[in-house]
């Protein structure tokens, strides 16, 4: 596109002259013989240039160009005036002009102004191109910024020390502030880098390398992470710090495993079902033909078998129920006295059932303690059974006695002692008791019962302490807080991490 | 008045299918593991048995093994009555195999046609 220049001159015959001179040069020449007349112009067209003859003394053109100068600062402006009349206007116009020309105008003096004036032109129209990308370029990073602090996901990027040169802002929320530290110290609090570090790959090959770990954040919580590695290269390519971005994971982990351990338990158990629902056949077998014969004496030992069948079915069923569903434990503040009187009653029956002797020692005015009273029931229930079994299975004595001691132990906590002089337990079986499916009953346990007792009592923020000789006997002593717990303990499966702590969080420096 | 062997290690349901044979007219005899199973078959030698599968000590098919290596016992019929499925292939040579909970009218079916 041809330069458009506006000549402004009161002096036609001058203006004509230099309009054939320009035009002759390529330029796209537009003529005002005054200030109104110029005007006109700048509304509609966008001039390059203005070469014009301000008409001093009179200054009303000096005045619209310092005006159409501010309006329009890209306008190159060329002043032609008498010798005797530039100082005035350069007092006016001072630096909006490109140059200043003396009439009449020597044509080498033109040539020069205009040069410039193109020069002028072309350097501003890159200034403004570049601005413009600079801003563009202000903005991605704005927006790069944006992107990597908002991402749900903890980012960093990391030298190939494996220090941290950037982190986004949830990494800081849950592992801190710390940039120059050690990965490796501040995801899993360790001294020395990590076996098979995806990073370090990255940097050994280029390539992004995924990796599921646990790490530890700065409140110490675990976190199971699903992590991805990118390389950050220079402009020659070469890798020179590698991102991580590792997302949270843990409550899907925690699904699975407890789908995992649902399923596994379902299977495991359906093999007791399927024996209970063909012994509970039987009851209703004989019940029916002892009721067809009027045989009273089947009829009254098919109805007890249906009972302890139905009884039996109801306890597996709702063990399934506590394991499947959410443990919130609901608490209320109840007489420990009365509770135990309680479970001691319902211990009793199974007791007596079995011809062993069952003996309390509960003192009357033990006070209120909050508990889940369903769920502690239960638990107790479930160890004062389990004393009762193992005296059931001991072929080496008699007589067998269960002992089932309720006291205070200071002022706020309560201790239970269920002693036993039963079968006793080996080792293994002291250790494993309380694992999910571990039972030594056979088939007649579910390897449920102690494992959600323990649970229960966990969440209770209480203790168990367990003390059994082979063939002497076994002692359970279950001590409460008397207040409920003020942050909800989690009880983790036990071995659940086992798998994945091959690099045990704090064990490291810190 | 023929006589069947049960091998159960769940005390309710041998009580359960020697109430129901006895109704049927059968004479019973029961085991609760595998090592009286095979020393109860040997005394009485039953004209059938009906074998669990999963005990405490040794398996219903170590003991069905025992029993086919036995000149006297190896000709009686064994009826698998456990809580695995696809028990079926366990013991191959059973004339029938039940799943748990069986059905008693499908089994007395299976005695009457077996002895």
């Amino acid at each position: 596109m041809a330069t458009e220049i506006l000549l402004i001159d009161k002096d036609n015959s001058h203006a004509d002259a230099l309009g054939v001179y320009l035009e002759r040069q390529q330029f796209e020449v537009y003529k005002a013989g005054s200030p109104d007349e110029a005007i006109t112009f700048f509304d509609n067209l966008s001039m390059d240039i203005v070469l014009a003859d301000p008409g001093l003394p009179d200054t009303d053109t000096a005045h619209l160009l310092k005006q159409i100068k501010g309006s329009h600062p890209g306008i190159q402006l060329i002043i032609m005036c008498t010798d005797d009349s530039l100082d005035q206007a350069m007092d006016l116009l001072k630096q909006d002009v490109v140059h200043y020309l003396v009439k009449p105008v020597k044509s080498a003096a033109l040539d020069l102004a205009l040069k410039q004036a193109r020069t002028w032109i072309t350097m501003n129209k890159k200034v403004q191109r570049y601005e413009k990308k600079y801003k563009d370029l202000r903005n991605a990073q704005t927006l790069y910024q944006q992107l990597f602090d908002e991402v749900p996901c903890y980012i960093s990027v990391q030298d190939r020390e494996f220090r941290l040169t950037a982190t986004n802002r949830m990494f800081k929320r849950d592992f801190g502030d710390e940039i120059g530290s050690y990965c490796y110290e501040v995801y899993k609090h360790r001294g020395s880098p990590c076996r098979n570090c995806p990073v370090a790959a990255t940097f050994e090959d280029g390539l992004p390398h995924p990796t599921e770990e646990i790490v530890t954040s700065k409140s110490g919580k675990h976190y199971n992470v699903l992590t991805w590695t990118a390389p950050i290269r220079n402009t020659e390519g070469e890798v020179t710090q590698v991102m991580e971005m590792s997302t949270n994971i843990t409550l899907l982990r925690q699904l699975q495993d407890h789908l995992t351990s649902l399923g596994l338990m379902i299977g495991s158990m359906s093999h007791g079902v399927k024996g209970m629902l063909t012994a509970l056949d039987g009851g209703i077998y004989q019940l029916e033909t002892g009721l067809a014969r009027q045989d009273e004496k089947r009829t009254a030992k098919a109805f007890e078998q249906v009972k302890q069948m139905t009884g039996r079915i109801r306890k597996m069923v709702l063990e399934i129920l506590y394991y499947a569903k959410s443990r919130e434990l609901s608490y209320k503040s109840v007489d420990i006295s009365r509770m135990a009187e309680k479970v001691f009653g319902d211990a009793k029956a199974i007791a007596d059932k079995n011809g062993v002797v069952l003996k309390a020692d509960i003192a009357d005015d033990l006070g209120l303690v909050e508990v889940d009273t369903n769920w502690m029931q239960a638990a107790l229930v479930n160890f004062m059974e389990n004393a009762v079994d193992a005296c059931t299975y001991d072929q080496s004595k008699q007589d067998h006695i269960v002992d089932f001691t309720v006291f205070n132990q200071g002022n706020d906590r309560i201790c239970f002692i269920i002693e036993d002089n039963g079968m006793g337990m080996e080792r293994e079986t002291r250790e494993k008791m309380f694992t999910l499916f571990f039972t030594s009953k056979g088939s007649q346990g579910t390897g449920l019962g102690l494992f959600i007792a323990n649970r229960v009592i966990q969440q209770h923020g209480g203790t168990i302490k367990v003390t059994s000789e082979p063939q002497k006997g076994t002692r359970f002593q279950i001590c409460l807080p008397r207040k409920k717990p003020e942050n909800p303990v989690r009880v983790d499966d036990p071995g659940k991490w086992a798998n994945n702590l091959i690099d045990s969080p704090g064990k490291g420096k810190s | 008045m023929k006589k069947i062997l049960i091998v159960d290690d769940d005390p309710n349901i041998v009580d359960y299918l020697v109430t129901f044979f006895e109704d049927n007219g059968y004479a019973t005899c029961s085991a609760n593991n595998a090592q009286d199973g095979f020393e109860v078959a040997k005394k009485e030698v039953p004209d059938l048995i009906t074998l669990d599968l999963e005990m405490p000590g040794e398996w219903g098919p170590r003991l069905y093994r025992k029993i086919s290596e036995e000149k006297s016992l190896k000709n009686i019929p064994v009826v698998v009555i456990t809580g695995f499925s696809g028990s079926e292939h366990a013991i191959g040579k059973a004339v029938a195999s039940l799943t748990k909970p069986f059905d008693r009218d499908e089994l007395l079916a299976i005695v009457k046609e077996s002895i």
